[in-house]
């Protein structure tokens, strides 16, 4: 079933025009865009891709790459309410090295991604720098181990499994 | 013992053999060794005569003092505290059964062999036999005080309402401002309970009563003037005489609507049940109390709604006024199932009030509206209809 | 704890998650009289690590693991997983297997909308409301169960379609169901939303205009009640949701009030969407056949679905072993967390289970 990919291509357009080769292009399909940036100009494409009219961040997450020795932190966007805009998902990632885990944050963009980002810092020991809250959020509060996403963590669970069953 | 009705089995079987064997071998004992200390010879008499000839033993009671017309009876036995809580605990079975019905299921089932009408007596029974906890840090003598207090109040309101022209237990020409002053007492004891209990949510709760219940007072007197100017007494059976041609609830409409909001509000029923409201406060400023003290408290609450609903009935819908294929105090308990049926679908119905919503509905609608109905009862008064 | 500040004005206390008016959830509140001045969410006291213990487990390992978070409306949570992994596979469920997934999906909205209901009625104080909503329930769960074997978290969705076919008879059950329970909804709407108690407490109440409704990330009914007409069956319609029509139900008020109206209104819609989807299933097999353990292509796939509360989303990155990398889970009560101290904030401490459970915050879900 092949659909058009109109709308989308043209606001991958809009977008490498403006920023150029600051913003590398990942995939397009139908529904579905990704592009790549740099954390340092994330803060720019971030607020064009916004008054294109993507409103709402639906999820905000970050994913560790031990074999790349990087974190990739993804921002998916919806738009609810402009019409030829809603059934596309649009993928804003950015990489970053694991040894510097910082980004800014995109609150001032995005109000809905305050949570998000707030659990990925919990969850990954990245930090987004301007947010006013790094700090706990869904864990206990006597946690004394490594943020728990990261792929060094094993789940205790799992460590027995080499000498039983 | 597996089931309840083994258990009242047992009882009986007791009693019976208890009955049997007494009198052959235990009165005999009695009427030769009472001598002996000072009792005299005829009172044991007419008391053995008495068990044998029930004509005798009305006799008998009477000349004690302890008769069906003396005071004693009247304020232990009818119409006072023993068929005040046995109306009580039946009532509180048909608020859960009317409920249940209405809620799509079927209530309490199974104590008793029809419809669980045993159920509020095995629940007296579970009450009395837990254990009466006191909060550690709470104010022991007004903490057990209050139950006792509670249930003084709902009996001194009952003692005033008479239930038909013989049958009362005190009469007074200024009956209606004596039962206004006694459930006066109601808010010093609920702030009482919520104080004593040393538990931050009792004491919002009693707060929260306070304010409710001293905020209704005032439209709940207001809305009775009109009906004494009507009758032209405060005596309860003189307001019921008043009524023989017409009830007064045609004149008085407002005011009897007036009355019916504030008793409900009175009674911390729902919509009115801020003070207990458990989603928010676990239970309010009853939270602390359990075993015997929480069913005093609940005893005194149902006796609160049969005063209530004698007081409606009486002072607007005839009291016992009606044909005389019945006596007197039957019409007046029809009239007050009605009432009672009424406040308790309203239970069913309806959700919880905010407490802002409901002291602005009690200051500034029904105090204008208990206002209006004076006036209406002052020109019904002058034209000379009632 | 309890903190009152410096001048003695306001108290900080908590509220939950042992306490009857807040579910597992704990709001640090913030009180100046009977006005609430400040509101600090809380949630992570059922947190369970959802998203790293789908690391460790296979693609079919993990599906009923996924749908604990929401027992009840546990295709809600699930639907997107199966769609994500079939897209990650490159296959397409079958059509009959996408009908019956729209049956199930929507009969899990209605189980779902019917606890929010019932939950309501304890938080405002009226018994009937919770009573009768539970009791409606059990003829929904029956016939879901009909279906799925279990009474909740069926595990009935698989990558590639559904697990087992409809049961003989369903038909006429589903239609009976439904006609008994519309004439049952008119009786609803007399003695709860037509109720003038009820409008008292919730209209007006928790407004949420509609720029903040899309500022703060808020989706689904939530949404809808704020005027904006966005439901993911119609704006990225999945799994034949584009064959069957209906309305979608907004309201522009954006109070408690409209919130409850679009979710009963939902209920209507439910029905008809099954009615419909039960008219035009066609024959056929219900379930691809896969053989040996199910290994994705390398890459990354997302998908998103309506669910009961709102709009729910899945991110799966793949690295062809039967594990997959990693799984994110970004579920509706989670982002009405942004919503709720802009909501309270202002408003009487006594509207708090008003504002809080009209929003349909499930603590379970939101700590997955």
């Amino acid at each position: 079933m092949s659909q058009s990919i109109e709308k989308e291509e043209l606001l991958l357009s809009s977008i490498k025009d403006k920023f150029g080769d600051k913003v590398s292009e990942l995939y397009v399909n139908p529904k579905r865009i990704k592009i790549l940036v740099d954390r340092e100009n994330i803060l720019n494409v971030a607020t064009f891709v916004r008054d294109l009219g993507f409103n709402q961040v639906i999820s905000a997450g970050g994913t560790d790459f031990p074999k790349e020795d990087s974190f990739v932190v993804d921002y998916h966007l919806i738009s609810v309410d402009h019409e030829d805009l809603k059934r596309i998902i649009f993928n804003l990632s950015t990489k970053f090295p694991k040894n510097e885990p910082k980004t800014p944050t995109l609150m001032e963009v995005w109000p809905s991604a305050e949570y998000h980002e707030q659990e990925t810092f919990e969850m990954l020991g990245i930090i987004f720098e301007g947010h006013p809250r790094m700090e706990r959020l869904l864990l206990p509060e006597d946690w004394n181990d490594i943020p728990p996403l990261r792929k060094e963590f094993k789940l205790p669970s799992r460590l027995v499994e080499h000498g039983s069953s | 013992m597996d089931t309840f009705e083994e258990f009242l089995k047992r009882v009986i079987t007791i009693a019976f053999w208890l009955l049997l064997l007494g009198p052959v071998i235990v009165l005999p004992i009695i009427l030769l060794v009472l001598p002996q200390f000072g009792v005299p010879v005829e009172v044991a008499n007419r008391f053995l005569i008495a068990l044998i000839n029930p004509l005798e033993m009305l006799q008998f009671i009477d000349s004690l003092g302890i008769g069906p017309s003396s005071l004693f009876f009247k304020i232990a036995a009818f119409p006072g505290f023993t068929f005040a809580a046995l109306f009580a605990t039946l009532m509180i079975l048909y608020e859960r059964k009317l409920l249940a019905k209405m809620q799509n299921r079927v209530g309490p089932l199974y104590a008793g062999r029809f419809e669980g009408i045993l159920q509020p007596i095995a629940e007296l029974f579970k009450l009395i036999f837990k254990e009466l906890l006191t909060p550690e840090k709470a104010d022991k003598p007004f903490f057990w005080a209050v139950p006792f207090l509670a249930i003084a109040v709902g009996g001194a309101f009952l003692a005033l309402i008479p239930l038909s022209p013989e049958i009362y237990i005190a009469k007074s020409e200024i009956g209606l401002v004596i039962i206004f002053a006694i459930l006066s007492f109601t808010p010093l004891i609920v702030l009482t309970a919520g104080w004593a209990s040393a538990n931050k949510f009792s004491f919002i709760g009693g707060l929260r009563a306070l304010h409710q219940l001293v905020s209704y007072e005032i439209p709940l007197i207001l809305s009775t003037i009109g009906v004494v100017m009507l009758s032209g007494s405060l005596d309860l059976m003189k307001i019921v005489q008043a009524q023989a041609s017409m009830w007064f609830i045609l004149p008085q409409f407002i005011g009897a609507c007036v009355f019916f909001v504030t008793m409900i509000a009175e009674l911390e029923r729902i919509p009115f049940d801020l003070p207990e409201a458990d989603s928010e406060l676990v239970a309010g400023w009853y939270t602390e109390y359990s075993g015997m003290h929480f069913g005093a408290l609940q005893l005194a609450n149902y006796i609160k709604l049969y005063g209530f609903s004698a007081l409606f009935t009486i002072l607007f819908l005839g009291g016992w006024n009606g044909p005389a294929t019945l006596p007197p105090v039957a019409w007046l308990f029809i009239k007050m199932f009605v009432v009672i049926s009424f406040i308790l679908v309203l239970r069913g119905t309806n959700t919880r009030i905010r407490i802002d919503q409901l002291i602005k509905l009690g200051w500034v609608y029904l105090v204008p509206l208990a206002f209006a109905n004076l006036f209406i009862a002052l020109a019904v008064a002058s034209l000379g209809i009632a | 704890m309890e903190v009152v500040d410096q001048e003695g004005r306001t108290l900080t206390f908590s509220i939950g998650p042992q306490h009857p008016g807040s579910g597992h959830f704990r709001l640090i509140v913030k009180v100046d009289g009977d006005f609430i001045v400040d509101v600090k969410p809380d949630p992570g006291y059922v947190h369970r690590g959802a998203e790293k213990m789908c690391e460790e487990r296979t693609y079919i390992q993990n599906i009923p693991h996924l749908e604990r978070p929401v027992i009840f409306d546990s295709s809600g949570i699930l639907f997107p997983y199966v769609l994500a992994v079939e897209e990650l596979l490159g296959v397409q469920a079958p059509p009959r297997a996408q009908y019956i997934r729209i049956i199930m999906a929507e009969l899990n909205r209605i189980i779902s909308h019917l606890y929010w209901l019932a939950i309501y009625g304890i938080f405002l104080g009226h018994s009937t409301m919770f009573m009768w909503p539970m009791g409606d329930r059990e003829l929904f769960i029956d016939l879901a169960e009909a279906i799925g074997g279990t009474r909740v978290t069926f595990s009935y969705f698989v990558p590639g379609g559904v697990r087992n076919d409809l049961p003989p008879e369903f038909k006429e059950r589903a239609l009976k169901t439904c006609a008994y329970f519309e004439k049952r909804l008119k009786e609803y709407d007399r003695i709860f939303f037509s109720n003038p108690m009820f409008l008292k407490r919730t209209q007006d109440i928790g407004v949420l205009k509609r720029e903040d409704a899309i500022r703060l990330g808020v989706t689904g009914p939530n949404l809808r009640a704020s005027g904006i007409s966005s439901d993911t069956r119609k704006d990225e319609p999945y799994s034949s949701y584009q064959t069957i029509k209906w309305d979608i139900p907004v309201r522009k008020e954006g109070d408690c009030y409209a919130r409850a109206m679009v979710r009963f209104q939902e209920l209507f819609d439910s029905m008809s969407i099954i009615r419909q989807a039960l008219d035009l299933i066609p024959e056929g097999s219900v379930k691809i056949a896969m053989r040996g353990q199910i290994k994705g292509k390398v890459g990354e796939s997302f998908a998103r679905t309506e669910a009961a509360r709102g709009t729910m989303f899945y991110h799966i990155i793949s690295d062809g072993a039967t594990h997959p990398y990693r799984v994110k889970i970004s579920v509706p009560s989670f982002r009405s967390l942004c919503a709720m101290p802009f909501l309270l904030k202002g408003n009487h401490l006594a509207d708090m289970p008003a504002i809080y459970w009209g929003l349909d915050y499930w603590p379970v879900e939101a700590d997955k």
